[in-house]
């Protein structure tokens, strides 16, 4: 993505809460590993959508799914579960993928699924999406995300993708890390932003400061609508869900639901273990191993 | 189960959820390579300290304090194997033996493998079997946590000092009457200070007919059916009522004795010759004056009778339980507090008469809210001196605060009821044969007549019973208002 040419509209867009009944749904996916066997590694993904509808939130997790990757297998499971998602799949080869990313791979198939759930059984609504709405790489394919935005838009649904942190910088400096001339809610549109192909954007960035407190996060949304119609989105998003720290609660619960705690793990492990038998592998950090007390540490692992 | 930690003599070990440990349960640590096995008593079941879980609970309660509603779904059912996890506890458990070839030794120093050890439930029969509870003079206490019985040999009550305690209504007096029951039938002689008069119908079922101990029981209550005459009192027993019980103090009880052995030389040991030879007797007014009131304290109490055949033998009751074996129940209630200390003292001073002449043997005594009656220095001499005599007492409280330090710490048993006050717990666990731990953590949580069984009656293996019922009619229950 080209950033040079990157800069903020030094006007802000102030927001008001629009208080019009919608509907708010989110999505997140998770995945972690649960550890290494001898031939590959044993990962756990875990997608949850929650939507709020008159004041409350409701939910519906998938998952943990355990998938057993290993360097013959990884690319003939995502290819498996690209079809099954999405009746058809590219039929291809990631070996240049190591299996160290293929989980997170996994994971953005699963989130994409999600994701085109939502857009299809939501009306009127506004439906939040983890990340932005960047197409062409890190497995997110353009006409997938596309058809996603498509279908939402044909169910009068307005996507907003919220990125929690961004590297796309104006006048050198990070675009959250800007500071607001305005008392929040307010918006900072984004100007001159290009990409090179394959990677394609299919929404507008602005930088959206919702609350008082100091958090700012990148905010993407479709393409398709009018600038007032994208404000009218926020604002409506503003009045329909409980927002604290600049995000929304709605995508907040949905990360929360989907992510594993350490007792799920060791679940996941006694699982594997017991139902199939399998052997994890205890393998030393090699880190610790050599340099003691000056290998890694907790806080960079 | 699996051997996590252990410091000291305490053992924590992870138990999953389909494993049912609870509170007093026995465990066996057995390590095979080492051919030894490690005898532990959970004394507390803690949760397992898990990563992570309090995320999980965090997670379940976003929506303003509510449950936020949802649906899960799990394909591969990981729900339950999360469950599993959650679950797991940890039993906090004090080693109490090694069990080396069938031997018990008192030993924690060895530590059992943590990967190879096998954990399992010890049964209490078992336990029991193994630590050789048993013996030739049965008492059934009751059932344990496993169905089994729980059986005493009586000879561990022998020449003991034992403590029944518990807060109120918790079942230590129907523990008492057990005991007493179970004695008399191994012809004992039982010695009650019954204060409340619960044991007085000892003899009799609870649908009020005679049972087999009834011709063993022998009720005597003060001023009505337990009176004294001067001449069967012995001038030591005398002076320990009057110094004691009246506080008479010494000069004045010198010239009793003197006042004492010249009626006893003409022969008029009788209340009407003494209360006439004090008021003539040749002696300082103030020694005049003080063996007056006292004489007129011993008057009021109504226990002492120039009448000899109106009086009852303390002696005959205890000789006929010394044949035959007996309980003498001395019904203390509606007794004022100075009439039952001049009692207590005569019947004690007449115990240790007859013990140390050789004419008893020994009698166990069964003291309630001893702290009522028993002066200050009968304590030690209970632990002490009258021990050697042959006076095996077991204390009934339910303020185990009036029970001193001395005596918990020289208890050979302690049947121990529920108590919920830290306070009370605290003093109980002076207890030498028994830790702090133990006690304050099963105690705790003990159900009414749920005993926490200590000492040598157990060999030292606290466990827990549930006291037997016993078909005795109940007497001293609170008299209540509302109450048709």
């Amino acid at each position: 993505m080209q950033t040079h040419g990157l800069s903020l509209n030094p006007r802000p867009i102030p927001l008001s809460p629009k208080r019009q009944a919608t509907t708010i749904a989110a999505c997140d996916t998770s995945t972690i590993k649960i550890g290494e066997t001898s031939t590959g590694v044993l990962v756990a993904i875990r997608g949850a959508n929650v939507w709020r509808q008159n004041k409350s939130y409701r939910y519906i997790r998938l998952g943990p799914f355990i998938f057993h990757l290993t360097v013959e297998s990884k690319s003939e499971v995502y290819n498996a579960l690209e079809r099954s998602c999405f009746g058809t799949s590219n039929d291809g080869n990631h070996q240049n993928i190591s299996i160290w990313q293929m989980p997170m791979r996994i994971a953005g198939l699963l989130e994409r699924w999600l994701q085109s759930m939502l857009a299809s059984m939501v009306s009127n609504g506004l439906i939040l999406f983890d990340g932005s709405l960047t197409a062409g790489a890190g497995g997110v394919s353009t006409r997938g995300l596309k058809q996603i935005l498509v279908r939402a838009s044909e169910n009068n649904n307005t996507v907003l993708a919220f990125s929690k942190m961004t590297n796309l910088r104006a006048d050198g400096h990070i675009i959250t890390d800007v500071p607001f001339e305005l008392r929040p809610p307010c918006l900072l549109e984004t100007i001159g932003l290009k990409t090179k192909p394959p990677i394609t954007l299919l929404g507008d960035v602005f930088v959206a400061k919702l609350t008082c407190e100091d958090y700012a996060f990148r905010l993407d949304i479709s393409k398709d609508l009018s600038l007032e119609q994208k404000i009218e989105a926020v604002e409506k998003l503003l009045g329909n869900d409980v927002i604290s720290q600049s995000y929304p609660e709605t995508l907040r619960l949905a990360h929360i639901l989907c992510t594993f705690t350490a007792n799920e793990v060791l679940a996941m492990q006694h699982f594997a273990v017991r139902k199939y038998g399998l052997k994890l592998v205890n393998r030393p950090d090699m880190h610790k191993l050599l340099f003691g007390p000056f290998g890694r540490g907790e806080i960079c692992s | 189960m699996k051997l996590y930690r252990k410091e000291g003599n305490v053992l924590q070990i992870l138990s999953f959820p389909h494993e049912t440990v609870e509170k007093g349960d026995y465990l066996l640590v057995e390590d095979q390579e080492a051919g030894k096995a490690l005898i532990a008593q959970v004394i507390d079941v803690q949760f397992a300290s898990i990563p992570g879980v309090l995320e999980e609970l965090l997670r379940g309660l976003p929506d303003g304090g509510e449950v936020i509603q949802g649906e899960d779904f799990d394909p591969l059912e990981i729900a339950p194997h999360i469950t599993y996890i959650q679950d797991a506890s940890l039993l906090i458990c004090k080693i109490r033996a090694t069990l080396e070839n069938e031997n018990l030794s008192p030993s924690s120093s060895w530590l059992p493998s943590r990967s190879q050890s096998t954990i399992k439930k010890l049964p209490i029969p078992t336990l029991l079997r193994l630590a050789k509870v048993d013996g030739k003079l049965p008492i059934v206490l009751g059932g344990t946590k496993d169905s089994s019985l729980l059986t005493i040999d009586a000879v561990h009550l022998d020449g003991k000092l034992n403590i029944i305690t518990g807060k109120k209504e918790t079942g230590k007096s129907h523990l008492s009457k057990l005991l007493m029951v179970n004695l008399v039938g191994y012809k004992a002689t039982v010695v009650v200070f019954d204060l409340n008069g619960e044991y007085l119908s000892l003899g009799m079922t609870s649908d009020g007919k005679r049972n087999a101990h009834y011709d063993k029981i022998h009720v005597l209550t003060p001023s009505q059916n337990f009176k004294l005459a001067l001449k069967q009192l012995n001038l030591h027993v005398m002076l320990g009522i009057l110094i004691h019980a009246l506080h008479l103090p010494g000069t004045s009880a010198r010239e009793f004795r003197r006042i004492w052995l010249f009626l006893k030389e003409k022969d008029m040991l009788t209340l009407h010759d003494l209360g006439e030879t004090i008021r003539t007797w040749n002696c300082n007014q103030h020694v005049r004056d003080a063996l007056s009131s006292r004489f007129h304290a011993l008057i009021n109490s109504g226990f002492f009778t120039d009448n000899v055949a109106e009086a009852a033998l303390l002696e005959d009751c205890l000789f006929k339980a010394k044949e035959q074996g007996g309980a003498i129940l001395v019904n203390l209630r509606n007794t004022g507090a100075i009439d039952r200390q001049i009692v207590v003292e005569y019947v004690l001073g007449k115990l240790v008469e007859l013990l140390t002449s050789w004419k008893l043997k020994a009698a166990f005594l069964f003291a309630e809210e001893a702290h009522l009656y028993l002066r200050e220095t009968y304590w030690d001499d209970i632990v002490t001196r009258m021990r050697h005599f042959g006076i095996f007492t077991t204390f009934i409280t339910n303020q185990p605060d009036t029970i001193r330090e001395n005596i918990y710490r020289q208890a050979d048993n302690i049947f121990l009821f529920n108590f919920t006050n830290e306070h009370d717990l605290d003093v109980v666990s002076r207890a030498a044969r028994v830790d702090g731990e133990t006690v304050k953590s099963i105690a705790h949580d003990l159900p009414p007549h749920y005993c926490l069984t200590l000492g040598k009656v157990v060999k030292d293996f606290p466990i827990v019973v549930k006291v037997k019922a016993l078909d005795v009619k109940t007497m001293g229950e609170t008299r209540l208002f509302f109450q048709n």
